[in-house]
């Protein structure tokens, strides 16, 4: 095929060159407008966690034969197996309905509970996984689970859930200890994140959040976890 | 064939400019907007690490722009047209990488993205397909431009317009 070409040559390459110094200039100006308005965004999802009350410790345990999950207050009668991801946005809705009453049910001895955290959605999840069990070092599984759902940005693996901005959570929490603090810049929960994560075939859940009362499948019938069906169910056993 | 070329050919670059650089500029000012969006629907492709991957969901939307407008006014329309064409090879690629690894996503080519549930892998087959040729007609498109960029409606005109040299 035969080209097009341009009679006059004079000044060409003059021209190139600024039509592409221009191209940089909008894409470099879009990328910083584009990650400064991120950044805002996610500054402000902090705000929610200003003076956040940070409950009693309670101590957690990485039970094996659970599928690795975290057992917190073992022995109660009613057992609640959850099993979440930090990014599903479901499970943040799950968590808004019936957080703060699994919360209670803890922190009253009332029943035991088996958080399982996965971490399919991405990146950002095993890292946020990662803290999450950072934090139950500290006794403060709870809190640092809570904190997660409420700054939960609305889109996943969107940038949000960096090693930096999961020690932020911690600090609006009051936890900034060393240890807390290496355990989230290096990781180190890396392998049970992953067990966690490996055992959901073999509790056949292929989903989140999935629910289990002692053991069975809570089938919920309403579409926004209703609060008194779940604790007709918890309290059904 | 060739006939026909060069008695349309004023029309059909002017055309393919306003198809491909429109289909740019709409596309990249859809994702340019809503940044966070951009980012995770280039992270659910799962081909770069995270990181960078935000940073291309960030710039891509305005490169896109920018070529968008360069097609649309006429200017170095040869050089909007190789990144053109390079871009929708790009996408081509990943649509296809994304398939072969059997992964279900929404392309979140005019905005959106991310993961889509397992119960619609018929239906989101049939979208790769439509994105597959959809991206390939525009790269053919950005094709035709790189050897005849010069018609009618455009800024920078080569004095040997309709002439074939």
């Amino acid at each position: 095929m035969s080209k097009q070409v341009k009679a006059k040559s004079g000044g060409d390459h003059f021209t190139r060159w600024l039509v592409i110094g221009m191209v940089a200039l909008v894409v470099i100006t879009g990328v910083v407008f584009s990650i400064m308005s991120s950044t805002n965004k996610a500054n402000e999802s902090f705000t929610a966690l200003k003076n956040y009350p940070l409950g009693a410790q309670v101590a957690g345990t990485i039970d094996p034969a659970q599928g690795s999950g975290l057992v917190l207050n073992p022995g109660a009668n009613v057992k609640i197996d959850l099993w979440e991801d930090p990014q599903c946005p479901i499970c943040r809705t799950f968590e808004e309905s019936n957080g703060a009453y699994i919360d209670e049910l803890v922190r009253t001895k009332k029943a035991t509970l088996v958080y399982h955290v996965l971490s399919f959605l991405g990146d950002e999840s095993i890292r946020a996984a990662n803290a999450a069990m950072c934090a139950a070092d500290e006794g403060h599984y709870l809190d640092f689970h809570k904190a997660l759902y409420i700054v939960q940005p609305a889109l996943e693996n969107s940038g949000f859930f960096t090693g930096p901005n999961l020690l932020k959570i911690g600090g609006y929490l009051g936890l900034k200890s060393k240890s807390f603090t290496d355990c989230v810049t290096k990781g180190s929960k890396a392998d049970v994140v992953k067990a966690q994560e490996d055992a959901m075939p073999t509790y056949k859940v292929t989903g989140t959040p999935t629910i289990f009362i002692n053991n069975k499948l809570w089938v919920r019938k309403s579409s926004n976890f209703d609060p008194v069906e779940f604790r007709l169910a918890v309290e059904a056993g | 064939m060739n006939a026909f070329n060069r008695r349309y050919q004023n029309r059909i670059t002017f055309l393919a400019r306003m198809l491909l650089g429109g289909v740019l500029l709409v596309a990249g000012a859809l994702k340019a907007f809503s940044p966070a969006k951009a980012a995770s629907a280039v992270a659910a492709y799962k081909i770069l690490p995270t990181e960078l991957a935000h940073i291309v969901g960030y710039a891509l939307p305005w490169l896109e722009i920018a070529i968008g407008a360069l097609l649309i006014v006429g200017i170095s329309i040869r050089f909007a047209a190789i990144v053109g064409g390079a871009v929708m090879i790009l996408f081509i690629a990943a649509i296809i990488s994304v398939w072969s690894r059997g992964l279900l996503i929404d392309c979140g080519c005019f905005g959106g993205g991310g993961a889509i549930d397992p119960s619609k892998a018929a239906a989101v087959h049939r979208t790769y397909a439509l994105e597959i040729s959809r991206d390939l007609g525009l790269a053919l498109t950005a094709l035709y431009l790189y050897f005849f960029p010069y018609g009618l409606f455009s800024v920078e005109k080569s004095a040997t317009t309709n002439e074939e040299s």
